[in-house]
């Protein structure tokens, strides 16, 4: 059964375009990213799932349940962080987490206390006390606290620093360990390429893809700047490697992208003498762009 | 959990949310009261003189008869306006907070992330506005009758509580009124000022209807016709089931409209 499965899924806000005829398929026991850019439509698909949002057209189903019919139903199985997530900033994240697991029917507060632990998360001072990462990490405890089968998670390493990140990296992986299908909504390029099995984008309202990571990096670019000792004596050298394109060299200044594998070109380098290096992954918007060329030609 | 332990958890969640603000107000309008009834023996006769020389229409439109009473005294001061007033915008305010500002502030994605349904969620806010409201209402009472009993002023604790509890249908209505209005647009600003605003048109409204008996009939389109005078006269049951029930039917549209809306984010 898959876990989440939307047929032809239809958002519009009046005449204001929020998610057009989105069909997409989330295996259980899968970690699947949805990538866009701010304002593409992920958090717009998530709250329709949730039916915060009710659709247009279309229909959805989670955990083999229909979103609009059987949303208590489908709460009870589901982890959810809102992109952005508050809550009252009078409260405390213990005395939140208590009314959450309260209006669950549970006895007690789950994982709460150990994830508190393992995120190094505040429970006993106001939300509103808190800065904005560290209220991100009462957000996720309140979405993994009961063991959720499916987590859906809008942006959720926002504003967490790094060793936070890998922390909850590995709670994803164990959550995925135990069963659990994980949904992430991001525009982070990096963390969907660590955690995730297959990724959508979203661009306008409209998945334009539904890729496996290894295949959606294949088809990315990465920018490689160079600085060499001395310039090169035949720049084709470089120019003509499989994958390199946009190739620009002003002497010992050299800038190209490199498609593929970069080990041909690690190389070809390794016959000069390298004074800086610098190579770097595309932007989201970028690897659009490179997608749809790809695509289109 | 069964609905009824979720109902009880918001409803409580609900209370000690607003515990500060029903201390703030139960002492504002207790207090407020008590001043008015501990006055009351010492300007008892001078009160009386000078109701005498108010012009009738002016008489007529706030209710002001004769102030030889206590009770006459308080329902003048406080609860033809002050009390009803202010206690019909702490309803709407208290639907408002629960749910339009929770929408805009996202807490509802929150809340209704747990296996609630939003009907529940409306009826507890609903249910947490009554129960705040008796509590005010009981406060009241209890705090104007230790007032006229330290002054001897004579005003027994049934004729007090029948005027307080005459202010809970309608609060209500107007709760219910917001709850209406939520359910058709969940922006706080807008719930705050269409609902305050049909809290004091209603008012103007009975006001005008008593001022010109050629238009009195305009009071049947507020809901202060039906409000009256029971701290002297004692409650009209017809007036507080009818006046309950049309807060019901009017929190029972809005949740309906509140089910079938978008929860903005």
């Amino acid at each position: 059964m898959a876990a989440i499965e939307t047929r032809r899924l239809t958002k519009r806000y009046g005449s204001h375009r929020g998610i057009e005829e989105i069909s997409l398929t989330v295996e259980s026991g899968e970690i699947f990213g949805l990538l866009g850019p701010n304002g593409a439509g992920k958090t717009t698909l998530i709250r329709t799932l949730l039916d915060l949002l009710h659709p247009t057209d279309g229909t959805a189903k989670v955990l083999g349940l229909d979103s609009r019919l059987d949303g208590v139903s489908i709460k009870a199985r589901v982890g959810n962080l809102p992109g952005g997530f508050s809550y009252n900033p009078t409260a405390t994240g213990r005395e939140m987490l208590w009314l959450l697991a309260r209006l669950r029917g549970m006895r007690d507060l789950g994982d709460a206390e150990a994830l508190g632990e393992r995120f190094r998360a505040d429970l006993d001072r106001p939300l509103g006390q808190l800065s904005r990462g560290n209220r991100q990490k009462i957000g996720l405890l309140q979405a993994l606290f009961h063991r959720p089968e499916l987590l859906i998670l809008d942006e959720p390493t926002s504003g967490l620093d790094p060793l936070m990140q890998e922390e909850f990296m590995a709670v994803v992986a164990e959550h995925r360990s135990r069963g659990c299908t994980v949904f992430i909504s991001s525009h982070e390029l990096d963390e969907v390429e660590r955690l995730c099995d297959r990724v959508g984008i979203i661009r306008s309202g409209r998945l334009i893809a539904v890729e496996r990571i290894a295949d959606l990096m294949r088809k990315s670019h990465r920018k490689v700047s160079l600085e060499l000792a001395a310039p090169l004596a035949d720049p084709d050298e470089l120019s003509s490697l499989p994958g390199v394109g946009d190739f620009k060299s002003d002497g010992v200044t050299i800038s190209f992208t490199v498609s593929g594998p970069i080990d041909p070109m690690i190389k070809a380098l390794a016959r000069h003498t390298v004074v800086d290096m610098d190579l770097t992954h595309p932007s989201l918007e970028e690897l659009f762009i490179s997608y749809y060329a790809e695509a289109v030609g | 959990m069964n609905l009824n332990g979720q109902l009880l958890t918001l409803v409580r969640q609900g209370i000690v949310v607003r515990r500060r603000s029903l201390v703030v107000w139960s002492l504002s309008i207790g207090l407020m009261c008590a001043l008015e009834v501990a006055i009351y023996p010492s300007v008892q006769d001078s009160i009386s003189v000078a109701v005498e020389s108010y012009p009738k229409a002016l008489k007529e439109a706030f209710a002001i008869g004769n102030l030889d009473t206590v009770e006459q005294f308080l329902n003048a001061e406080m609860f033809s306006l002050i009390v009803p007033i202010a206690l019909g915008f702490f309803a709407l305010r208290a639907i408002a907070r629960d749910l339009a500002d929770a929408a805009e502030h996202s807490y509802l994605d929150v809340l209704l992330s747990v296996p609630l349904s939003r009907r529940l969620l409306v009826a507890a806010s609903f249910l947490a506005t009554a129960i705040e409201l008796i509590v005010i209402l009981l406060a009241v009472t209890l705090i104007t009758w230790i007032a006229g009993a330290l002054a001897g002023a004579g005003l027994p604790l049934d004729r007090i509580l029948a005027g307080s509890m005459n202010v809970l249908p309608l609060a209500l209505f107007f709760a219910g009124s917001a709850t209406l209005v939520t359910g058709a647009q969940i922006q706080s600003g807008f719930v705050t000022g269409l609902t305050s605003g049909v809290l004091v048109g209603m008012y103007v409204v009975d006001l005008v209807g008593r001022l010109s008996p050629d238009i009195e009939w305009v009071r049947y389109g507020s809901v202060f016709r039906y409000y009256g005078s029971a701290i002297e006269n004692g409650i009209d049951p017809v007036a507080f089931v009818g006046v309950s029930a049309c807060a019901i039917v009017l929190a029972v549209i809005g949740t309906a409209l509140f089910e079938w809306r978008d929860i903005p984010g």
